[in-house]
């Protein structure tokens, strides 16, 4: 019993370390790669105090941002549900935690005993995945009522609508790749892609797009990142946290983004695969980690480029549009597995669903347009 | 030794929750004390090697049924539950009496027979089972189901639609 605990130690404190540690290392690249694309330089001032080492790119802005944050006064307003509002920020933190541990990512120095324990708590990995992640509405929720704040509640409604219904887009696409891989546990699904990534298929990239698309809004990444417009409600959810309460949103809303991205890499991009991979087995944890932050630079430079939408626009887009082709998709890939041809899978496949893609877009064209407001001018 | 430590912390917070979410005032607390019920009831699932029905439970409890709740709260006022307005529930007396009597009543029949029921051996895969079980055998009871829900939903969407429709695109004039 001694060596299980030992084991799932030795799972669990490297994944809550690592991906905590990489947390302040996609801070500092988001505002890197956010100011380039704006013509700025970013964060370049701090350095490593006594020492010869000065500036190093900014890489030690996070360690000051930490520390910022830890010594900031936490307050807490007259009416907040003190309970609640505690809870919150630790509630936000636990699901993604828990979910880092279903990714397959092999890790290095693990051992027969320590794979078969994550092999077992593993066979449901995925439907787990998406039931835990739904927790985190929860926490938005719990902050937005908690802090008694009409923005914040605003902000926490504005989530729980748009994580609601992204989930369903979200859960169809990735029902896509549980049906071409006979199976819910990741390795497994892993292991199916070894011939051919699920990305190579036509509704493989349908459904990956859509998953990707789904996953924004989900994490509420811009340009679905209205649960806490700055423009319209100040920060939505989290306006009256401060300190390391704040920290703690911002810290789970990144992992979430691991999170997801890792299950986008283990559903299409086929997991730890890659060059080299058979001849030293360490690099697939590597390849892994490599095609996650491939996925948060394509959030990023989204962040960078693309206006937020609007509310009805945002609900429109999931309901009318993602849901309908996610649906065409599940029969598309029935029909494309059922028939396993692949030189005529791809030309109808990809014929049909761009195709449902563009008449869609068409039938919704009037939603896209200016609205006419009774109230405002 | 490990499980029957996970089955004691599992079971009271499990009956905690559940006595929090009936006790509370204010409704939002009891939403949230009924979702930690339903969380170390997942937890409890788990225990009994039903790890589908665990994640089912978290799913659809913890994710769906909580929302719903939530939202339906966020539109009732009164939420905090501090104005003194009550209602003169009498429920307690026969709930108590039907939380007795329960056990009793699945306890019986094991103990008149003089032995203790063999639990069965837990299935592999659960979620191959369960699917195969619902593509073939519950086929039609599935399908009525769905075609209920779908009803259902178009039923609530018609009655929260209304009989007019505003012109696409507007707001209505003050």
């Amino acid at each position: 019993m001694t060596q299980t605990l030992l084991n799932l130690l030795a799972i669990a404190v490297p994944l809550a370390v690592g991906f905590a540690s990489l947390f302040a290392f996609t801070t500092w690249l988001e505002r890197k790669i956010l100011a380039r694309i704006q013509n700025r330089i970013g964060p370049n001032r701090i350095s490593l105090p006594f020492t010869r080492f000065r500036r190093l790119f900014g890489l030690i802005q996070p360690a000051a941002d930490g520390l910022k944050m830890l010594a900031k006064e936490d307050i807490v307003p007259r009416d907040a549900d003190k309970l609640l509002h505690l809870l919150a920020p630790i509630l936000s933190l636990v699901p993604p935690m828990m979910v880092l541990c279903l990714l397959p990512l092999e890790l290095p120095y693990a051992t027969a005993g320590m794979r078969a324990l994550q092999a077992a708590a593993l066979d449901n990995a995925v439907l787990l995945f998406f039931a835990i992640t739904s927790l985190n509405t929860l926490a938005v929720f719990m902050a937005g009522w908690a802090s008694r704040n009409k923005y914040s509640l605003l902000g926490g409604m504005r989530a729980v609508a748009q994580m609601v219904s992204y989930e369903i887009p979200l859960v169809l696409s990735a029902a896509v790749v549980i049906m071409a891989a006979g199976g819910m546990n990741a390795q497994a699904i892993v292991e199916a892609q070894r011939a051919q990534w699920f990305i190579f298929t036509p509704w493989g990239l349908a459904a990956f797009l859509i998953f990707f698309i789904a996953s924004l809004a989900e994490t509420n990444r811009s340009p679905f990142d209205l649960p806490e417009a700055e423009s319209e409600i100040i920060a939505g959810y989290f306006t009256e946290y401060s300190g390391f309460k704040f920290a703690l949103f911002f810290l789970g809303e990144y992992l979430a983004i691991f999170a997801v991205s890792g299950l986008a890499v283990t559903l299409f991009l086929g997991g730890g695969a890659g060059p080299w991979v058979a001849a030293y087995p360490a690099l697939s944890c590597v390849w892994f980690l490599a095609k996650i932050f491939a996925l948060i630079f394509v959030m990023i430079w989204l962040r960078g480029t693309l206006p937020r939408l609007r509310v009805d626009q945002l609900m429109g887009f999931a309901w009318k549009f993602l849901l309908p082709l996610s649906l065409l998709n599940l029969f598309v890939a029935a029909a494309a597995l059922k028939l396993a041809k692949p030189w005529l899978s791809w030309p109808v496949g990809a014929l049909v669903l761009y195709g449902a893609a563009v008449a869609l877009s068409r039938s919704h064209r009037a939603d896209a347009a200016p609205r006419t407001y009774s109230y405002a001018e | 030794m490990i499980e029957g430590v996970a089955f004691y912390i599992l079971s009271t917070v499990a009956v905690l929750g559940a006595l929090l979410a009936v006790s509370r005032r204010n409704l939002v607390h009891g939403v949230f004390a009924l979702l930690l019920f339903f969380a170390a009831l997942s937890g409890l699932f788990v225990m009994l090697m039903a790890d589908y029905v665990a994640a089912v439970q978290v799913l659809v409890y913890v994710g769906a049924v909580g929302i719903l709740q939530l939202f339906a709260i966020m539109l009732t006022e009164h939420v905090t539950g501090d104005d003194l307005r009550r209602l003169g529930a009498r429920g307690w007396f026969w709930g108590l009496m039907l939380a007795v009597a329960l056990p009793v009543v699945l306890l019986l029949p094991p103990l008149l027979n003089g032995e203790p029921p063999v639990p069965p051996a837990a299935p592999q895969s659960t979620a191959r089972q369960l699917g195969s079980q619902l593509m073939e055998h519950y086929v039609v009871p599935l399908e009525v189901l769905a075609l209920l829900l779908t009803g259902a939903l178009i039923g609530a969407v018609a009655v929260a639609h209304g009989p007019e429709k505003d012109p696409p695109g507007k707001d209505r004039p003050a």
